[in-house]
């Protein structure tokens, strides 16, 4: 990799530590909101509120050292055993009273039944019972009524901040907010769409951690991001036009990883394929971008925009919302536009949603031609299905499909 | 299920509730009658009664196993009832029914819909209906419109028109229903109960499976029957609820009741859930009263965000009214939302001093002499070790 994105990476990875005390720093100045998904980062920075996703909290602690032993005391609390384990350490954190009280707690059903039943346990939490919240219904339509309603929701939400804060909203910042945030979505696709280089010319998973910067960490939406994107744009063209690759790797495979990354299979799996067998993964649930831009020209329109956003382009929702055809469109397109040789399907133990579509997938793979491999693995926790079993599964099928 | 009541009308429903075709189903299909099969308490069986449907429930009961379903969902990160109830449609058990509308609560049962379109069972229609998953008046409007799309599938795939005036009627004869379980129910808050957990279930479970206006006077003769009886002298150790996923088969009450317990309440899928309350019978739009109801009056579906103070209310009210010495939370594997229910009720059990078991099992029940010894542990904590 040339220093370029070498340099993008350490700061990314810089940042990310901050997802780990953004709570922990939540100041009394500001008021702190917790939500157990991804609620639209435009609106916490515009109102200058602190703002933690407690899955992502989760997941960020199935990365640490120890992350055997928070999974292992998520698991001992008993609240179901199939449950993901990214959910079952923010399940720890909050009954082990980790986490700092926020001031306003909102929860929505999205994305999957896990997060939901984190949503149940904030709400149930008996010492937090007197904080005010609000729960949002994400329908799993995905029309404009859809966006409507779940826009209306939204608007609702900010209602209840300005209530608990005693402040209103600056519209102006708002505005403001959005404009970048308009801009750095408008990079992220400008880079998704040099990766359909062949070969591909950067780290695939700076999609992912630009993705991350962006929307779930404390510098999301800021100026800095934006920058960081640029960089990375402007880093990346002149390796498409040079048809230049990753630096050290000899592309010979394009795969889709079909779900989210986790926190080791990038490292200990598809790092390792990509230098060692030349599989490039070119895309994957977070990568993929398909982002809009927030309609600013009236308040109405900024909140379906977000409704859209949420519901329909938010990493994840779109993958887990909405019904398999949908999905299964997504796939095809991804491997006709990136090039994929492959789809590799992690079928991750607490995703039910996708689990419930495998049939579908494989045969719709098998009709278009497209090799497909359902791993059966738990991303969060690598003690489920060891890194190097993985890796051999994938070689193998690399190799009995001829494509390496 | 053993059964120790002298009832044919009991023994008719329980046959019922003990498979899917019955001679019910079959009197209707032979009188030119079409069946429309649903997968969920939330699916308002009002709408085909009106469309001159007979609503029946789809279940799992009598699966042997769930290999062919395991090709659709990976079965060890998927809800044995679901894949047990998707088997049996693989199987051909419900080739009687007509049309299906999948309730989209949980994930795997959503995606039921597009498995069954993608196999080889062909049926006709087959639709799905999305649930809030949050209680107020705009999520209850926003099922109302989903309610009026379903309206308008139904009435031109059957060709078929679902007057307000045959809402109205449906609605009136589910209320009768609701209103006849809920006596059944009542009969168990007394000291002698003169019908068992295993029982009542089989019967509630038979409403589901048969039409209504039938099963209504079945229940009305079967209450008669059980009021006019003479007081059994039940011996049993504890009084215990059963709180939790579908509960469509009778072997955790079996189990219980074989061991001395007696289940005189439960709040699951196929039993209290069903029963409760009724739908308004009066306003501009059945359809309103209908999305009112089910969003409004009994938000009792787990993956609902809002749930809980209202399921926490209605089962610490059963707890008092069917004087419960014990609670037993059973929920499928990978069933994450009752899962989380069955956590914060726990600790809220704590609080009070109710004790609960906790029971996360297969659909078709494995391990059956470790559940046994589970449950008789938990009766003799009840009991002081009387058993």
């Amino acid at each position: 990799m040339s220093s370029v994105f070498d340099q993008l990476l350490a700061e990314v990875q810089a940042v990310q530590v901050e997802l780990l005390i953004d709570a922990q720093n939540a100041s009394k100045k500001r008021p702190y909101i917790m939500c157990n998904s991804n609620l639209m980062c435009e609106i916490p920075v515009a109102f200058d509120c602190t703002f933690s996703h407690l899955t992502m909290t989760g997941a960020t602690g199935t990365a640490l050292p120890n992350a055997g032993e928070l999974i292992d005391k998520g698991i001992e609390l008993g609240v179901s055993s199939s449950m993901c384990n990214a959910i079952k350490v923010a399940c720890y954190y909050l009954e082990a009273g980790l986490l700092t009280v926020p001031d306003m707690i909102i929860t929505t059903n999205s994305c999957c039944d896990s997060m939901d039943t984190l949503g149940k346990l904030m709400n149930g939490y008996k010492p937090w019972a007197h904080i005010p919240r609000i729960q949002l219904d994400a329908p799993h339509h995905r029309d404009e009524e859809a966006f409507v309603y779940f826009g209306k929701q939204l608007r609702q939400a900010v209602t209840l901040m300005e209530d608990i804060a005693g402040r209103k909203m600056d519209w102006n910042r708002m505005n403001e907010v959005c404009v970048e945030s308009n801009k750095q979505r408008q990079l992220q696709l400008e880079f998704q769409e040099m990766k359909r280089a062949v070969p591909c010319p950067a780290e695939p998973d700076l999609a992912r951690l630009g993705s991350e910067y962006t929307n779930w960490i404390v510098e999301r939406v800021s100026p800095k991001a934006t920058d960081w994107l640029e960089r990375l744009v402007s880093a990346t063209e002149p390796r498409v036009k040079a048809k230049q690759g990753i630096d050290g790797v000899t592309e010979k495979v394009r795969y889709l990883w079909q779900d989210l990354a986790g926190s080791w299979p990038e490292g200990a799996v598809r790092q390792r394929l990509q230098k060692e067998l030349g599989a490039v993964g070119v895309m994957d649930y977070v990568q993929f971008a398909t982002w809009t831009p927030i309609d600013l020209s009236s308040e109405e329109n900024m909140f379906t925009s977000f409704a859209k956003r949420f519901l329909l382009e938010d990493p994840m929702n779109r993958q887990a919302l909405h019904d398999v055809q949908f999905y299964c469109d997504d796939i095809l397109h991804i491997v006709k536009d990136f090039k994929c040789d492959a789809v590799i399907m992690a079928a991750h133990v607490g995703h039910h949603d996708v689990n419930s579509k495998l049939k579908i997938v494989k045969d719709m793979c098998r009709d278009n031609g497209i090799p497909c491999l359902v791993v059966g693995m738990d991303i969060w926790d690598k003690r489920v299905v060891p890194p190097d079993v993985v890796y051999e599964k994938i070689k193998t099928f690399f190799e009995i499909t001829g494509l390496i | 299920m053993k059964s120790g009541l002298d009832s044919k009308t009991f023994d008719k429903l329980s046959v019922i509730a003990g498979g899917t075709m019955n001679p019910s189903v079959q009197n209707w299909k032979n009188n030119g009658g079409k069946v429309i099969g649903y997968t969920c308490s939330f699916v308002p069986e009002e709408l085909f009664i009106a469309a001159g449907l007979l609503p029946f429930r789809i279940r799992g009961k009598g699966s042997k196993n769930a290999d062919l379903a395991g090709d659709y969902f990976v079965p060890a990160s998927t809800c044995s009832f679901v894949l047990n109830c998707f088997n049996q449609v693989l199987l051909g058990e419900y080739s009687f029914i007509d049309g299906a509308v999948i309730g989209g609560g949980c994930d795997a049962n959503r995606h039921i819909l597009e498995n069954w379109q993608h196999s080889s069972v062909k049926t006709p229609f087959l639709q799905r209906i999305f649930f809030p998953h949050a209680s107020n008046e705009a999520t209850a409007l926003y099922f109302l419109k989903d309610l009026a799309i379903l309206k308008a599938q139904l009435e031109e795939h059957f060709a078929v028109q679902i007057t307000d005036e045959k809402l109205w009627d449906a609605i009136k004869l589910c209320n009768e229903t609701r209103d006849l379980q809920r006596r059944l129910y009542a009969l168990r808050q007394v000291d002698s109960p003169p019908i068992s957990g295993s029982e009542t279930i089989a019967v509630i479970v038979a409403g589901s499976s048969m039409p209504k206006a039938e099963y209504n006077a079945d229940l009305k003769t079967l209450l008669a029957e059980l009021r006019g009886a003479p007081v059994k002298d039940n011996k049993y150790l504890a009084r215990l609820m059963i709180v939790g996923s579908g509960h469509d088969e009778t072997s955790i009450c079996d189990i219980v009741e074989g061991l001395g317990g007696l289940v005189v309440a439960d709040l699951t899928c196929f039993g209290g859930k069903v029963i409760f309350g009724s739908v308004k019978e009066n306003g501009p739009d059945p359809l309103q009263a209908i999305a009112d109801y089910q969003v409004l009056d009994r938000p009792f579906c787990p993956k609902n965000l809002d749930a809980h103070p209202h399921l926490n209310k209605e089962i610490f009210d059963k707890i008092r009214d069917y004087k419960v010495d014990g609670v037993i939370g059973q929920t499928f594997r990978c069933c994450e939302t009752w899962g989380g229910e069955l956590y914060v009720l726990k600790k809220e059990f704590q609080e009070t001093g109710i004790s609960m078991l906790k029971i996360e099992r297969e659909y078709i029940p494995d391990s059956l002499g470790q559940l046994r010894t589970r449950v008789q542990a938990f009766i003799e904590i009840l009991t002081g070790g009387a058993s």
